[in-house]
C-alpha cells in the first residue's frame, strides 16, 4: 500500500524580476515585472509502506519544496499529494501526528531549553503516554547515545548532537512516515554511521516509510531502496540504484599506457574517453560490458605497459545523471 | 492551557538561567516606561487641563494604555518577532506540530522585557486609580477591567496584523519599532488635543484610539470632548475584540500563502 501519493505536484512562485544596473533597479520599484518560477513541475510518484527513497537532485532542484509540500509547510499551486490518505496543507494538524520531519539545517527544539525539556514539550504537544514515551526516549538513548548531552541546552549542543536531538523529536510521537532533509549535513563520520544505523533501524525494526534527502552518496548507497532524482523541478528518474547505474553514463574506465603512441587509439566495442599521448582511458562502448571483456579486446589491439581499472562510484553516475537531465533541458 | 502554561515555565526558567541577561532586560523594560511616565508628568505638569481634562484623568489613561501595553507584551507580544521566526526556518517547524501556529509563536521564548513593563505600569496604573476623580462602582470596575482586555486586544490585533505581513516581508519588522514609538507618543494622552485629521488617524486607521483614550473618557466622563458618538466608545472593547479577530482571520490567510524559507 502506498504511503505517500504525489501527482503532477506543482509549485509555482511568483517573484519580482530584478534589472540589472541602478536605474534598472529604480525601474523596478516603479514598474515591478512579476515573474512566475517554477520550482516543482508536475512531480508524481508514490511510496510502499515500509520504503525508505531518497530524494535527490542538484542544488536547488526542487527536493525541499516537494517535502515542504509533502509535509504541508507549503500548499501545492496544482496536482495531489496524499501523505497517509490525508491532504497534508489541507489537514494540517491530523498529519502532523502522522508524520515526523527533521531538517538538517534548522533545530525544531526550543533554542534555550535542555534537550530533553524540549523532548517532554512534545511529548506533551503530542499526547504521548508517558510509559510510552520513557520506553520510545530509552530506545533513542541506547540506538543516538542522546543521555551523554539531553541535559545541554540546545544552543550548546554540537551540530552532530543537536540533529540526533532533532531526530528522537521527529520520532517521539512514533509517526509512521518520516521525511528527513539532509539529516547528516556536516556530521563526522562516525555521528553519520550512528544516524544511518538508526534510520535503517527505524525502516527495517519500524516498518517506518523514510523519504530521504541527501547529497551524500555513501547514504544513498547504504540506505536507499529506491531513487527518485529531479532537476530544474522535474522527475527524470524512479527506479533502483542498479537501474541508475545501468542507465546513467560509464559505470567503469579502464585506464592504459599503450606501448606504442599511434595516431589513432580505437578498439571496437570500446569507447575512447580521454587521450593524453600514450595514455588512454576507455569506457564501456556497444560492445564490452565487463572490465575483463574490455581489457581482452584492448590487449588484443595493442601492446600495453601499464594498466589500472577504476569502477565509477554513485557519485560519478549522479554527476553523469544531472549531465544528461541539463542537456536534455538545453 | 495546562500545556501553554507548562511550555511558559520552561521559557521563563531558561531566561532565569541568563541572571545579567534576565536583569538588564527587565531593567531595560522599566527604564523604557519610566521614561515614558516622566515626559507625561512633565508635561501635564506644565499643561495642566490638558484638552479640558484633569491630570488624574490624563494620569488614569496614561496608565491604562501602558498596563495594556505590559500585559499585550507579556501575552501576545512575540508575534511582532515574527520576522525573526521566519529567518530561522521555525515556523516550518511549527507547521509540523499539532498546535495552532499562532500560539506556537507566542510560546516561542518568554519576553523578559514585559516584567519590567508591568512593574512599573501597574505602580502607576494603582496609583491612577487612586487618585482619579471616579466612583468606582462593581460595574465601572468591570468596565475598566474589560477596558485593559480590549486595549490589550487592540494592541494584539496591530501586532498580528504586522506579523501577518512578516510571514512575507521581514521588513515589516521597522513598520512594528515605529508604530510601538507612534504609540508611545501619542497613546498616553487626549487625542483630541491633535488635529482631527491624526485624531481621526488614531482612531479609524490605527485603532490607537480604542486602547485607553475612549475607555478613559467614559470612566472619566468625558463623552462630549469626543469626536466620535458615545456608544463607540463605551464599545471600545468590542472594537479591540473584533479587530483581533480580523487580525487572526489575516494571519490564517496570511499563513496558507506562505513560501517557506531557505532552499527550494
Amino acid at each position: 500500500m502506498d504511503a505517500i501519493i504525489a501527482r503532477d505536484l506543482t509549485k509555482t512562485f511568483h517573484t519580482i524580476a530584478r534589472r540589472p544596473g541602478f536605474v534598472g533597479g529604480l525601474k523596478s520599484l516603479v514598474a515591478p515585472a512579476r515573474i512566475a518560477k517554477t520550482a516543482v513541475d508536475g512531480v508524481s510518484f508514490s511510496v510502499r509502506e515500509g520504503e525508505l527513497l531518497a530524494l535527490l537532485g542538484p542544488n536547488g532542484a526542487g527536493k525541499s519544496t516537494t517535502i515542504k509540500m509533502l509535509t504541508g509547510i507549503l500548499v501545492p499551486t496544482s496536482g495531489e499529494v496524499r501523505v497517509a490518505g490525508l491532504e497534508p496543507h489541507r489537514d494540517r494538524e491530523r498529519n502532523a501526528r502522522t508524520i515526523g520531519a527533521v531538517f538538517g539545517q534548522r533545530t525544531q527544539l526550543w533554542w534555550d531549553l535542555p534537550a530533553r525539556d524540549s523532548l517532554a514539550i512534545l511529548r506533551d504537544i503530542f499526547d504521548v503516554e508517558a510509559e510510552e514515551y520513557r520506553r520510545r526516549l530509552a530506545e533513542f538513548d541506547d540506538l543516538l547515545g542522546l543521555s551523554e548531552f539531553w541535559d545541554s541546552r540546545i544552543r550548546h549542543l554540537s551540530l552532530g548532537q543537536r540533529v540526533r536531538c532533532d531526530l528522537a523529536a521527529a520520532l517521539i510521537h512514533d509517526p509512521k512516515i518520516v521525511f528527513l532533509d539532509e539529516p547528516t549535513i556536516g556530521m563526522d563520520v562516525v555521528v553519520k554511521e550512528q544516524v544511518r544505523e538508526f534510520l535503517r533501524h527505524q525502516v527495517e525494526q519500524r516498518g517506518r516509510t523514510v523519504v530521504l534527502t541527501t547529497h551524500d552518496m555513501t547514504e544513498v548507497n547504504r540506505l536507499a531502496e529506491r531513487i527518485v532524482l529531479i532537476n530544474h523541478g522535474r522527475l527524470f528518474f524512479d527506479g533502483s540504484l542498479t537501474e541508475l547505474r545501468r542507465q546513467f553514463g560509464a559505470t567503469w574506465q579502464v585506464h592504459v599506457t599503450l606501448a606504442d603512441a599511434p595516431a589513432d587509439v580505437a578498439v571496437p566495442g570500446l569507447r575512447v574517453l580521454r587521450r593524453d599521448g600514450p595514455r588512454v582511458a576507455f569506457g564501456p562502448g556497444d560492445g564490452a560490458t565487463s572490465t575483463h571483456e574490455a581489457l581482452r579486446l584492448i590487449i588484443e589491439r595493442y601492446a600495453i605497459t601499464d594498466l589500472a581499472i577504476e569502477e565509477n562510484d554513485l557519485e560519478d553516475v549522479m554527476r553523469e545523471a544531472y549531465l544528461h537531465r541539463e542537456q536534455m533541458t538545453a | 492551557m495546562g500545556l501553554v502554561w507548562r511550555i511558559t515555565r520552561l521559557n521563563f526558567r531558561a531566561v532565569l538561567e541568563y541572571r545579567a541577561e534576565f536583569m538588564l532586560k527587565v531593567a531595560v523594560g522599566a527604564a523604557w516606561q519610566i521614561s515614558v511616565v516622566v515626559f507625561a508628568t512633565v508635561l501635564l505638569t506644565r499643561f495642566p487641563g490638558m484638552g479640558g481634562w484633569a491630570t488624574s484623568d490624563v494620569l488614569l489613561l496614561a496608565s491604562m494604555r501602558l498596563l495594556s501595553h505590559g500585559l499585550y507584551v507579556l501575552l501576545l507580544g512575540r508575534v511582532t518577532w515574527t520576522h525573526i521566526v521566519v529567518q530561522l526556518g521555525q515556523i516550518d517547524a511549527f507547521m509540523l506540530r499539532p498546535m495552532p501556529v499562532y500560539r506556537q509563536v507566542q510560546l516561542a521564548f518568554f519576553n523578559v522585557n514585559a516584567v519590567g513593563d508591568l512593574l512599573v505600569a501597574a505602580s502607576l496604573f494603582v496609583g491612577a486609580v487612586l487618585v482619579v476623580d471616579v466612583d468606582w462602582t462593581p460595574a465601572r470596575i468591570a468596565y475598566l477591567v474589560v477596558a485593559l482586555v480590549g486595549g490589550v486586544l487592540a494592541e494584539g490585533a496591530i501586532g498580528t496584523a504586522l506579523g501577518s505581513a512578516a510571514l512575507h516581508a521581514p521588513a515589516t519588522a521597522y513598520w512594528s519599532m515605529w508604530l510601538d514609538e507612534l504609540m508611545t507618543a501619542f497613546g498616553n494622552y487626549p487625542l483630541h488635543i491633535l488635529p482631527g485629521l491624526v485624531r481621526d488617524a488614531f482612531t479609524f486607521v490605527l485603532p490607537l484610539a480604542f486602547v485607553a483614550y475612549l475607555p478613559a473618557a467614559v470612566l472619566t466622563g468625558h463623552l462630549e470632548t469626543l469626536a466620535v458618538p458615545g456608544w463607540l466608545a463605551v464599545a471600545s472593547p468590542l472594537i479591540g475584540l473584533l479587530a483581533y479577530l480580523a487580525s487572526r482571520l489575516l494571519w490564517k490567510r496570511s499563513l496558507r500563502a506562505y513560501k517557506g524559507y531557505g532552499g527550494t
